[in-house]
């Protein structure tokens, strides 16, 4: 019988890695909500992110923050330009998908022709550094990319909630037209939209760089897990995202700790495909 | 010789040519090159009938491939069983499990779109994780070189070539098949609007079954035989995420919804896969390759296929308005997939003659019956919408049912057509219970009905949505016969210059009208009218009101829901009045009219509104 | 188009090639080129290890071109990009082989490639050299020869050579904690640790295998805190074990003694918790490894090449040596018998033993394979040293903590 801190622990561990899952998401999510466009890039543009964070750091001994503060706004623009070839050729749900494969692939030989195929890893000091609460040890950097998936998700979720330019998004992802006879310039807002989708790639990218492990490839690894927290948290839904996100880490995180972990997949996703069909309006 | 004709010769010859290559004694690579080609072929055709056509979008066709890689595997090397047998078994255990998952979900009506796919991205994962910590797999992987590969031609890879060229064949002729049958015309109707294909008699529970079990079964073969191409079975390489996406993308590029779309996909991307392969430029290959792609799927976004199918059709067209005066267009007609520009055949349609009253009667879903509403309750949540209605309408009578916003009207209509269960009380169509039933059979039945916001298909003509109420309604004719009919309904409501026209180049009036045909093109008993006239100006309502009386001549029940009171008196033989899921009055128009409670609900509410 | 991108990168290019061709002046090979065809993994997953097998290919050519080649002859790599898909791998040996008519191959990279390639030599009967196959008890093929140095058994001989440098310590763990990735030869030799362990004694509270690809690693680091070995074997690939240990850390644990089978060395022997870290070697860049055959000529030369190219650490190991010593196994064939046939290639290979850059190679036994060479190795002061067997310890380097 596993202990109360095991569980614990694990526990801790599972919503603080669904919190990067979550960030991850986030960007994803909007776009494909509200804009109905299946960024595959995205994940490429993280991993991208990751790299500079990287290289910053690495060759120009930048802080990661400071790379952020730059790489943040820079694919805020990257965003931005990518909408324009989509709204430019009306780029839809289903084409979204062949485009951004696409575009994926090609940065992917970018990161590749740059840093080689060889695996990178970004040492800071942080990477081990924990706080201690009662028996159980929280990771520093985790917390903080759980502390901006949440500040964003919800941040976001109040700019939909209460901005003009977010209800007018909404509106626009129910029916196009209605509101566009409503006078609702869908096309600019898409484009601050796509803008800071890839914003939030850059801010995941620089938690992979910090947390995870960089080789050109891993921009594929990721896309399960966080299609799956796409869509249990609903599309376009940020704060959803969140908690899909935390669901699917705290429940694998719990199995490896009390089971067999390599059966940890199993049991995420079956909850997963209960929930889908047994409570489907939840979803 | 006609098109169809033709097509099927050229595709046998091409069959039979491919099929003679091995003995060409070409160096084995391009057998294996092409092998590869022909699995990518399988996979994205059998993707395509489920997804492509029905617009199900699976992200698990990994799960099929992989159940019947291990199939395949698991008989072969663990229980020595040879590896043709293994294949039928490898295609059963994939359409099985397919068929397992389809029974549950495709009951659940919010498990579409993205949820589908998510949940089919889920299934592989459990799958896989299945196979890697059960005596399956287990972690290790499972070599198959002890396994015999029985030689159908001398080498081993022409014996690949020929397996794969095999399934790939079946696969394409299969989808072919679909395309062209009740079935695609089915799927292709769920893709559009899944709940009104129900209701105009399309069994979208079974045909989804159908084609989801069809695509499954075909991927598993694949997989079968993809085990023992690598000869070496691992749960990394065989559940990755390649396979669901490659399919997904291959059928994007060639066209998802053409039989031959994502054929010339999965031939396009692999063929490119190994254009730079050179170790030295692989990366720029990459790169380049991806750069290709997206070019291609911007310039022609709905795929290779239906884009230079649509341009030489096009071309074609416009050859034979200046050549010669033939007027009709020969050879299969145009799938929905391939609608854009496609000249549907509009010239014919003069030949075509409105049906006539008598034959309307004959060839009806047998004699005319009347309907007949029995207590009927329903309830949504805590919300009792229908509270124990009883109404019936006899052949040829017009029943106008009226009321307030909300207060039951089009629920009632739903319940009879059976979108919706009731919670209690019956509902008969002549001797026939019709209540308990899934709305298709309804249909089939004989009750077509119209919505109040139009709902056509989207990607189909208005001859082609109009046809194919006719081929799942109660005429129940074949496809062919159904388009001839359908240009008859279309000319009655006079339509018939729109025949080749998508739903959204029609305006509000032609769409409601094109409601009509497509609810009379299944030569009901009955027919639900939900408010045909709102939104028409004051000559559309002279003519519908026309089209309504000369159905009624036929001996059609009609249920009339109206707020148009002029219309409701003139055309009424009774009026029932709804309110709040009850009825308060029933009668002869001007009796109910001057029905105190009738008053009250009508002038009170009137006035608040007002 | 290596040299265009060398070119863009600058740095030394001219100097190089003034080299080159001045050494290829001196003998320069004559006639048609020997052909030896191969893929590698060089996009995808298996990226970043094959690129280290490219590097070392690519230099051992060149070097024979700047020698006398092979027979007189020029030697010319044709490399193929096998995108890290077994069943691309075996088409294009098929390529290589029946289109191409490469006059040698060579093996590509990894236990799943090499194994569709081997069954494509089979049916062609090319003699099969590759030096980075897991799972020697697959390889049935009787012209296949593996400079992957497991012998035919690793799941015994390597957890017993790791158990007996322990055991020689002042103070041998007594518990062994066992995680491990189900990647098919980390979960092949890692089940094999366990055996051996329980086998000699050592108790084994904590056996745990993880799905390959997982992204959380605080669960399983709190369940080998918890299980409180002496001793941590951990199967992993890549950069696993440095996820792993950061995550121990996090839980303020650092486990006393921890072992990695496959992992990526450079980032390990940067990584502040890699301190001590154990694994397995052929080869590292010390006595007496530095004497054998070639290495003192080709180490220098290998890590200039691979700073060129950019790559992080550039120092060689297991993969390259491994991957050199294929090469070399492949000339001294060739040289020994002056013949490109490849049964009778075959036939010395199986028969001769080869002195290579990791030491004497024999393939003479069970599926071809000879002797396990893999030697235990340890992170100290900032590198990779080999600690045991005692004859093979980096000069005063021993097993720490002793």
């Amino acid at each position: 019988m596993p202990s109360v801190t095991l569980l614990g622990q694990a526990l801790v561990s599972g919503v603080l890695a669904g919190g990067l899952y979550a960030l991850l998401a986030l960007g994803l999510s909007l776009s494909w909500g509200l804009l109905r466009l299946v960024n595959l890039a995205h994940f490429a543009l993280a991993l991208l992110g990751a790299y500079l964070t990287y290289q910053l750091g690495h060759a120009f001994h930048l802080a990661p923050w400071v790379s952020a503060a730059i790489i943040v706004p820079l694919f805020f623009v990257v965003g931005m330009g990518l909408h324009v070839v989509f709204a430019r050729f009306r780029v839809t749900e289903f084409t979204s998908l062949l485009v951004t494969f696409g575009l994926a692939v090609i940065l992917e030989s970018l990161i590749q022709w740059f840093w080689t195929a060889d695996y990178r890893r970004y040492e800071t000091p942080w990477a081990s550094a924990s706080v201690r609460v009662g028996p159980l040890f929280v990771p520093v950097l985790e917390s903080l990319a759980c502390l901006t998936a949440a500040t964003l998700a919800l941040g976001t979720w109040a700019w939909l909630r209460f901005t003009y330019v977010g209800k007018a998004l909404r509106a626009a992802a129910e029916d196009a037209a209605i509101a566009g006879a409503f006078g609702v310039n869908h096309r600019r807002h898409a484009f601050v939209l796509s803008g800071i989708s890839a914003a939030y790639a850059g801010v995941a990218g620089t938690f992979i760089a910090l947390i995870s492990t960089l080789a050109p490839s891993q921009i594929w690894v990721w896309l399960g897990v966080v299609f799956a927290v796409v869509i249990i948290g609903g599309l376009g839904n940020p704060v959803g995202a969140l908690l899909a996100g935390f669901l699917i880490g705290a429940s694998e995180s719990v199995t490896m700790a009390v089971a067999a972990p390599a059966w940890a997949p199993l049991v995420s996703f079956s909850i997963l495909i209960g929930l889908l069909v047994l409570r489907p309006e939840r979803v | 010789m006609s098109g169809r004709a033709r097509l099927v010769v050229g595709a046998l010859a091409a069959s039979l040519a491919l099929g003679l290559l091995p003995l060409v004694g070409l160096p084995a690579f391009y057998e294996s090159f092409l092998y590869l080609v022909f699995h990518w072929v399988a996979l994205a055709t059998s993707w395509s009938i489920l997804s492509g056509y029905a617009g199900y979008f699976s992200f698990g066709h990994g799960a099929f491939f992989g159940a019947g890689m291990y199939t395949t595997t698991t008989l072969a090397a663990g229980y020595g069983v040879p590896f043709l047998a293994t294949l039928p078994v490898a295609a059963a255990v994939a359409a099985l499990l397919s068929a397992g998952i389809g029974a549950v979900v495709f009951r659940v009506k919010r498990l579409r779109g993205e949820l589908f796919g998510l949940l089919t991205l889920a299934i592989t994962f459990v799958l896989a994780t299945i196979v890697l910590n059960t005596r399956l797999d287990g972690g290790p992987g499972v070599y198959l070189s002890n396994v015999p590969l029985p030689r159908l031609v001398a080498s081993p890879t022409g014996t690949f070539y020929l397996l794969a060229l095999g399934l790939a064949v079946l696969a394409v002729s299969a989808a072919y098949r679909v395309t062209h049958s009740r079935l695609g015309l089915g799927l292709f109707a769920i893709h559009d609007d899944e709940d009104v294909a129900e209701v105009e008699g399309v069994p979208t529970f079974a045909y989804k079954l159908a084609a989801f079990a069809l695509s499954a079964g075909i991927a598993g073969v694949a997989g079968g035989i993809h085990a023992m191409f690598v000869s070496y079975v691992t749960v990394g390489d065989t559940f990755s995420i390649t396979v669901p996406l490659y399919v997904v993308l291959m059928s994007v590029l060639g066209g998802a919804r053409h039989w031959l779309g994502p054929a010339v996909g999965a031939a396009l991307i692999t063929a490119s896969l190994y254009a730079f392969t050179g170790g030295q430029q692989a990366l720029l290959g990459r790169a380049l390759v991806a750069f290709v792609l997206i070019v291609v799927i911007l310039l022609l976004p709905e795929g290779v296929v239906p884009a230079v199918l649509g341009r030489w059709r096009r071309r074609r067209q416009l050859r034979w308005r200046r050549g010669s005066d033939r007027s009709a267009q020969r050879g299969a007609h145009p799938r929905p997939s391939e609608v854009p520009g496609a000249p549907a055949a509009v010239a014919g349609l003069e030949s075509a003659a409105a049906p006539e009253g008598e034959r309307l009667h004959e060839s009806s879903a047998g004699a005319p019956a009347g309907l007949e509403c029995r207590d009927v309750w329903k309830a949504f949540g805590g919300i009792q919408a229908l509270r124990g209605v009883s109404l019936g309408v006899g052949p040829g009578e017009i029943v106008s049912l009226v009321g307030p916003n909300g207060s039951g009207k089009t629920t009632l209509i739903n319940v009879v057509s059976g979108h919706y269960s009731l919670d209690r009380g019956r509902v008969e169509l002549g001797a026939v219970t019709l209540s308990g039933r899934p709305a298709h059979e309804i249909a089939g039945l004989g009750v077509s009905r119209t919505y109040q916001i139009p709902r056509p298909f989207a990607h189909f003509t208005a001859l082609e949505n109009v046809a194919l109420a006719a081929t799942f309604g109660a005429a129940g004719g074949a496809p062919r016969d159904a388009r001839a009919e359908a240009r008859g309904w279309l000319e009655f409501t006079g339509l018939g210059r729109r025949a080749a026209a998508l739903p959204h180049e029609l305006n509000l009036h032609e769409r409601k009208f094109l409601e009509l045909a497509r609810a009379l093109a299944g030569r009901p008993r009955v027919i639900l009218l939900d408010e045909v006239l709102s939104g028409l100006n004051p000559a559309e309502i002279a003519s519908a009101i026309g089209l309504i009386r000369e159905i009624r001549g036929r001996g059609v029940a009609i249920l009339f829901v109206e707020h148009l009171m002029r219309a409701v008196l003139e055309l009424s033989d009774r009026v029932v009045v709804l309110n709040e899921g009850e009825v308060i009055a029933a009668g002869s128009p001007r009796e109910v009219m001057r029905a105190p409670r009738v008053v009250d609900v009508y002038l009170g509410k009137a006035h608040v509104v007002a | 188009m290596i040299r265009m991108r060398r070119f863009t990168r600058g740095g030394g290019l001219v100097a190089f090639l003034v080299l080159a061709f001045a050494a290829s002046a001196v003998a320069a090979p004559a006639g048609q080129p020997i052909r030896i065809g191969g893929t590698l993994a060089l996009t995808g997953p298996l990226g970043p290890t094959a690129l280290l097998h490219k590097l070392a290919g690519e230099m051992y050519v060149e070097e024979l071109n700047k020698g006398n080649g092979l027979l007189g002859r020029p030697v010319e790599w044709v490399l193929l990009d096998d995108q890290s898909k077994p069943e691309l791998a075996r088409s294009l040996y098929e390529k290589l082989i029946t289109v191409d008519k490469v006059d040698l191959i060579i093996g590509p990279y990894a236990t799943s490639g090499i194994l569709a390639a081997m069954g494509v030599a089979q049916r062609y009967q090319k003699v099969f050299v590759h030096h980075s196959f897991g799972m020697p008890h697959l390889a049935k093929y009787e012209m296949h020869f593996a400079t992957a140095a497991f012998g035919p058994e690793p799941n015994r001989t390597i957890p017993t050579t790791v158990f007996d440098a322990l055991a020689a310590t002042a103070n041998p763990p007594k518990t062994v904690a066992i995680i491990t990735s189900k990647f098919p030869s980390a979960q092949f030799q890692s089940f094999g640790a366990k055996e051996i362990a329980e086998k000699r004694g050592l108790k084994v509270p904590l056996y745990l295998e993880y799905e390959f690809g997982t992204r959380d690693w605080g669960a399983l680091a709190a369940r080998v805190k918890d299980a409180k070995p002496d001793f941590v074997w951990i199967g992993a690939l890549g950069l696993d074990g440095n996820q792993m240990l950061e995550a121990m850390k996090k839980l303020d644990y650092t486990p006393p003694r921890h072992f990695h089978l496959f992992p990526a060395p450079g980032p390990l022997v940067v990584a502040p918790d890699g301190k001590q870290a154990l694994s397995v070697t052929v080869f590292e860049e010390h006595p007496p490894f530095m004497n054998n055959p070639g290495a003192a000529k080709l180490i220098p030369l290998f890590r200039e090449r691979a700073a060129k190219a950019n790559v992080p650490y550039t120092h060689v190991d297991t993969q390259v040596a491994g991957s050199l010593a294929a090469w070399q196994v492949l000339e001294a064939a060739v040289t020994a018998t002056r013949s490109l046939d490849d049964k009778v290639l075959a036939q010395w290979i199986k028969k001769n033993r080869v002195d290579t850059i990791i030491g004497k190679l024999r393939f003479d036994g069970p599926n071809n394979y000879g002797d396990d060479l893999f030697k235990v190795k340890q992170v100290q002061d900032g590198k990779w040293v080999v600690v045991w067997p005692r004859e093979f310890a980096a000069p005063g380097a021993r097993l720490l903590p002793p």
